[in-house]
């Protein structure tokens, strides 16, 4: 996992910019706030979007476990057909949001650029456990 | 938005101008009123008994797209290469719900069918209908918004949030030149599908499927080779007896299968890609190799090409597919450099390029794309041209029909 660790220079002044993982200016040499940053996998910037990932992850695992559940027995049943297309529905919209934050940006961006003081536009890390 | 050109049958004199209102053409009456500059003498326009130019349009211009395809919606890199053909790229909407399944571009917007369903995935256990039953979709809401869509009327379209799992509030969508409707449904619905130009069915067969599931699942905690497995096999059922059903109706089917140039391959990596076409489907004429209507096989390597194993072959035909003749072109194996690309491209005709390697160009431009370096990503790139072409076809039509009717 690449991590690059910036410190933190100064003080309580709302962050303008925060420094991208991979940018240059590894080490901040001016004035300007920086945050302590470790770059994860995800490449989510914003809270809302990390805890939407956690969020589909932990659900994969829980409905898998369900759908195994709800087929013992009879795997031709309704309730087990519909338990393994849950299953692949947010298996799917896991992939999905994997794949706009790789290809595209972070969904909550155009939200987040007007409103970055709402708790979902929350840019630091340390906020979502990962378990 | 609506374009309605305006040809005059004779050249005008420089110093009359035709100006057309600037507002919006959308649902208004179907006649454009037209000023003209008063050196427009009436000998060069047709005039109504009032003085006035009026043309008659047919009703909006948008052409619409089916795509069929059980791969999740506004992901499929067909949509990424169709819009790259129309130039610009396909993004979510700026602003609105940032769980919108929808993509736009300057020319394309991409509507995810799964936006129409009837009930949320509680809705659907409670019922007991997955999502491919068409107990769980509105297909009079689908029929009535594509319907204004390409009648040139903006929509309120329901959100389905794949993430929640439940119906959001509607986003406005504008009619756009391009319309693609993609998703499990596309021409489930008789009415739905009398509104499309054009259909495309995604076949993926099951090796392949598998294949891509485990490419796609397997670092999800939760997930094992099992339960993939199991899931597929859950949805086979009403997959076949909803979703399989459409590819008679698709006027270009792509065929995914594991290749026969190695023995026992089940990575899914080299695959055999096949693009059925139908005959005599209006603006549209299916791609061939060497000699329209023969039978061809063709493997490109050889003393003027050499390939990296296990090569690249080519076939071609007519066929049979569900009582419809069709023309069948086929790849199997991966390109491995440019020249080979440029290579085939220049073997096949009816391709619908505006300049020789344009084919390869689009290819190289998203060489990152899955299927850039096989048939899905050369056959996908064909059909976005071919409808490139039935769209400039269809314009042209219809400013045909429109000056025809002036002169009436």
């Amino acid at each position: 996992m690449a991590s690059i660790i910036t410190p933190i220079t100064s003080s309580l002044e709302a962050p303008k910019a925060v420094p991208k993982a991979n940018h240059r200016e590894g080490i901040s040499t001016t004035r300007k706030p920086s945050r302590l940053r470790v770059q994860a996998m995800s490449p989510a910037k914003y809270k809302g979007t990390r805890m939407k990932e956690k969020h589909l992850k932990e659900m994969i695992e829980k409905k898998v476990t369900e759908a195994k559940e709800v087929c013992i027995g009879d795997d031709l049943s309704d309730e087990c057909r519909v338990a393994w297309d849950e299953v692949e529905e947010v298996s799917e919209a896991r992939a999905h949001l994997r794949e706009k934050l790789e290809k595209y940006r972070d969904p909550l961006e155009p939200f987040c650029n007007d409103n970055p003081e709402t708790d979902e536009c929350h840019v630091s890390e340390d906020d979502v456990t990962d378990s | 938005m609506a374009v309605c050109t305006v040809h005059p049958t004779q050249s005008l004199n420089p110093t009359c101008s035709i100006s057309k209102p600037s507002s919006f053409f959308g649902h208004s009456p179907r006649q454009l009123v037209f000023l003209a500059s008063p050196a427009c003498n009436s000998s060069t326009i047709p005039r109504g008994r009032d003085g006035v130019l009026r043309v008659t349009c047919s009703s909006g211009d948008t052409i619409v797209i089916g795509l069929a395809a059980d791969s999740g919606c506004g992901k499929s890199t067909f949509m990424r290469r169709l819009t790259s053909v129309f130039g610009g790229a396909a993004e979510p909407p700026k602003g609105g719900n940032p769980d919108s399944n929808t993509l736009i571009s300057d020319t394309t917007t991409v509507i995810c069918l799964d936006d129409y369903h009837s009930l949320d995935r509680t809705g659907r256990k409670e019922k007991g209908v997955t999502a491919l039953d068409p107990r769980a979709n509105d297909f009079d809401l689908m029929y009535e918004q594509v319907k204004a869509l390409k009648e040139g009327k903006a929509v309120d379209k329901p959100i389905y949030n794949h993430v929640t799992g439940l119906l959001d509030p509607p986003e406005l969508i504008k009619p756009p030149k391009i319309l693609v409707i993609e998703g499990l449904h596309p021409m489930f619905d008789p009415r739905v599908r009398e509104l499309l130009d054009f259909s495309i069915y995604l076949d993926i067969s099951n090796e392949v499927k598998f294949a891509w599931k485990i490419q796609r699942d397997m670092a999800e905690r939760g997930h094992s080779l099992e339960s993939i497995k199991a899931s597929i096999e859950a949805r086979k059922p009403d997959f076949d007896a909803y979703i399989d059903p459409q590819k008679q109706y698709a006027d270009a089917v792509i065929e995914v299968l594991p290749t026969q140039l190695i023995p026992d391959d089940n990575e899914g990596k080299v695959l055999r890609v096949r693009l059925i076409m139908k005959e005599g489907v209006q603006y549209f004429k299916p791609v061939y190799l060497f000699d329209e209507g023969s039978t061809i096989s063709w493997v490109p390597c050889g003393r003027k090409l050499t390939c990296s194993y296990p090569g690249i072959k080519f076939a071609y035909g007519p066929d049979s597919y569900f009582g419809h003749e069709v023309s069948v072109l086929e790849m199997d194996g991966q390109f491995d450099r440019l020249d080979e690309l440029i290579y085939v491209e220049s073997h096949l005709s009816n391709i619908s390029t505006k300049f020789y390697g344009e084919i390869t160009q689009q290819m190289l431009k998203h060489s990152d794309f899955p299927g850039s370096n096989n048939g899905t990503g050369l056959f996908q790139t064909i059909v976005g041209l071919k409808i490139r072409d039935l769209f400039e076809q269809i314009t042209e039509a219809k400013a045909g029909a429109s000056l025809q009717a002036a002169k009436a």
